[in-house]
């Protein structure tokens, strides 16, 4: 998305990429303007007011620390266990439930299948989507718990979803036959299932759609670097190792904690700082940061922790995830009765009548890929 | 949902039911729009999604209905806006004379801005249309229905599709087929509006997309490829030939209009979509600062919801001063005090 922060660059930068436009000094302060103005949100230019600055994301869903994010991750767990504790129904050991950690390899493993059934489907679907559905699964899953919504249908329902905010437009049917490995029965079923918590995710996400995310400012900054930063020779070089940026950082919580400019902008530093290219008059001289120390060592602090979020990044081992799989089955299993009632976000159930049926064990994640 | 006690229906739309309501602890009034979700094969429809998504991401306007909140309900969820007591097409319809150029003026202005924030904000509404412009109590329009509507980007790559907008209102690419669009859709629904307010009745009112094609094409005038380059490459533009003709002026269109409003309603009723005025520039044509200036929201009629005529404000009697008349009127005359004044 960005569309805002997008057409703010593309709109001058749409001279030739090879032809450097001159331009008038009045031009000049306002690029500058505009250009701060996406980096630094706090900073306020009027005119602006495009899409990112009014988002709910920016409102909502950035938060002040990794602190606050661990926080509320701890507070999800701890509420699914209160509610079986209060529910009572029988003695549950705590060693029953699943620790932080381990919910976050089991967190990790479908985040991971949600990326590669993404990737694999067709038709291709466009990167922003696939950021889209990534960010939807980690906004569920920061108020609530993989032991409460079972990650293996919540990260096919964000995928789901984000096709259709995105307007990737895939029917229903096209969709399930991207289940591949499941008969068009067992497609049906999950779809089912899919349709089912759509509504409790879009209330879990509070109604927040629109997600931005950090492709479009990076493609604004390659044009802007190829207009006005004649110092740089192959901005497009810079391409590769930034989108590597990028693809890891979506899988971190970079998204709950950077506007989607800053990731991009830590992209294009970070592939030129690995190229030797030094940068640093692109932010000063271009960035017009030259006098304004304060954003500038701000900003090299969010790089500097968003590069630890990625260094921190960890695949989830095999063994840990077949360790803590069997006992995520073993509680939906237990409690999958309980959790039920809270599917689809209704507050009667009455009218739904749906036989409870036991159709989470009838699928296994092998059968989506 | 138990916070809101419901008062009525107020209307149906395509994915659900509007009620009117009182939310119990504020005690305000407001609108709830119920989209229901039950054997819908592709979950959520887009509609609803794009309605949330459109009023989720944009600040208050004045002119463009609230989102209020949303929550979930049985099978589906609950859309709270701004109750409001009427929309345009009411207005239109229940007038019992044409409206006055002024109040038509301020109607304009009104969409205008609400169409220019939309466009500003990224979002093309596509459904522009009387019934959509709702009228609150205090006189005020504001542009609802967002089920069609679009965050455009400037890239233009994406395909749209064709069928939207109400057919009266639907831009004549739309109806060659076009499937790569820009806002101009709503401009040229903005100078149907336009033309339907000083006319009291609608400009194009085609009965199919055909007809509707020949109603536009009979006063525009056939295209051409001078006077539309793009039209050549609209789907289906070979489809179809219409019997040449020449365009009528607009002035016989809308007859006793002021050349002004004339000259605006050319401004938007042309085939090239990038050649229409914008809604930003169109609030600076002369038309809105030319005599008789537009009314302020408090002289538009505010018809009741339900089709009943129109409840006249109370105007206070005219008062019997003017600033035309001699001062000397006004005054007592200084002889038939002069024997009770004494100076001192």
């Amino acid at each position: 998305m960005n569309r805002g922060e997008w057409i703010l660059i593309s709109r001058r930068a749409q001279v030739s990429k090879s032809t450097r436009p001159r331009l008038c000094p009045i031009e000049r302060v306002n690029q500058i303007c505009r250009c701060s103005f996406f980096l630094f949100d706090s900073f306020s230019f009027a005119e602006a007011a495009a899409m990112f600055h009014n988002s709910s994301q920016r409102k909502y869903w950035i938060f002040k620390s990794e602190d606050e994010v661990a926080h509320m991750r701890r507070k999800a767990n701890q509420k699914f266990r209160n509610k079986i504790q209060e529910s009572g129904k029988s003695a549950v050991s705590d060693s029953m439930f699943l620790e932080r950690h381990e919910e976050d390899v089991l967190f990790r493993h479908y985040e991971r299948r949600l990326l590669d059934f993404c990737n694999a489907f067709k038709p291709a679907m466009p990167k922003s989507v696939v950021g889209t559905a990534l960010m939807y699964f980690r906004r569920f899953y920061l108020n609530n718990s993989v032991m409460e919504h079972h990650p293996r249908t919540i990260m096919l329902t964000c995928a789901y979803l984000s096709c259709k905010v995105d307007e990737f437009n895939v029917s229903s049917t096209q969709f399930g036959g991207n289940l591949l490995h499941e008969t068009p029965a067992g497609q049906e079923r999950v779809l089912e299932q899919i349709l089912e918590y759509e509504l409790l995710l879009i209330q879990q996400l509070n109604f927040h759609l629109v997600v931005h995310n950090p492709y479009r400012p990076m493609e604004g900054l390659l044009i802007d670097l190829k207009t006005r930063y004649p110092t740089l020779e192959n901005p497009e070089s810079l391409r590769k190792s930034a989108d590597d940026f990028l693809t890891q950082a979506a899988m971190t919580d970079a998204g709950l904690l950077f506007p989607p400019s800053q990731i991009a902008l830590a992209a294009i530093l970070n592939s030129a700082l690995r190229a030797s290219l030094s940068m640093e008059s692109y932010l000063t001289e271009c960035l017009g940061l030259k006098e304004d120390k304060d954003s500038i060592s701000k900003m090299y602090d969010s790089m500097r922790r968003m590069k630890t979020l990625l260094k921190k990044y960890e695949l989830p081992k095999a063994d840990e995830v077949n360790i803590y799989k069997p006992r995520l089955e073993r509680i939906h299993a237990q409690f999958a009765s309980s959790s039920n009632k809270r599917k689809r976000g209704y507050e009667d159930d009455s009218h739904v009548a749906k036989e409870p049926r036991l159709v989470e064990e009838e699928w296994t994640d092998e059968d989506l890929m | 949902m138990e916070q809101y006690s419901i008062l009525g229906r107020i209307g149906e739309g395509a994915h659900g039911i509007v009620f009117k309501a009182k939310h119990i602890e504020t005690g305000e009034t407001v609108a709830l729009k119920k989209v229901a979700l039950r054997r819908l094969e592709d979950g959520i429809p887009n509609q609803a999604l794009r309605e949330i998504k459109a009023l989720q991401e944009i600040e208050d306007n004045q002119h463009v209905v609230k989102l209020k909140d949303v929550f979930p309900h049985g099978t589906g969820f609950v859309l709270v806006f701004d109750f409001m007591l009427s929309d345009l097409s009411e207005v239109i319809r229940n007038s019992q004379r044409p409206l006055s150029p002024a109040q038509v003026k301020g109607y304009m202005m009104m969409l205008l801005k609400g169409v220019a924030f939309l466009h500003h904000n990224n979002i093309m509404h596509r459904d522009l249309k009387p019934a959509n412009l709702l009228i609150s109590s205090s006189g005020h329009l504001k542009i609802a229905d967002f089920g069609l509507a679009r965050l455009f980007s400037e890239q233009g790559e994406r395909l749209y599709s064709h069928q939207v907008a109400t057919r009266w209102y639907r831009a004549p690419e739309l109806l060659y087929g076009a499937r790569k669009y820009d806002e101009g859709v709503d401009l040229w629904a903005v100078g149907c509006i336009f033309g339907e307010l000083l006319n009291s009745s609608p400009l194009f009112p085609g009965e199919n997309d055909i007809e509707q094609l020949c109603c536009v094409l009979r006063v525009l005038g056939t295209p051409t490829q001078d006077s539309w380059p793009e039209i050549v490459e609209l789907p289906d533009y070979n489809k179809i030939t219409f019997k040449e003709n020449p365009a009528i002026p607009l002035e016989e269109i809308v007859p006793d209009t002021s050349p002004q409003a004339v000259d605006l309603l050319y401004k938007f009723l042309v085939y090239p979509s990038k050649q229409r005025c914008s809604a930003r520039q169109a609030l600076l044509h002369p038309y809105f600062f030319s005599s008789p200036l537009p009314a302020h929201h408090s002289e538009l009629p505010i018809p009741q919801r339900g089709g009943r005529p129109p409840r006249q404000r109370l105007q206070a009697p005219p008062t019997d001063f003017s600033v035309d008349l001699p001062l000397q009127n006004s005054v007592v005359d200084p002889e038939l005090l002069q024997g009770y004044a004494s100076c001192l």
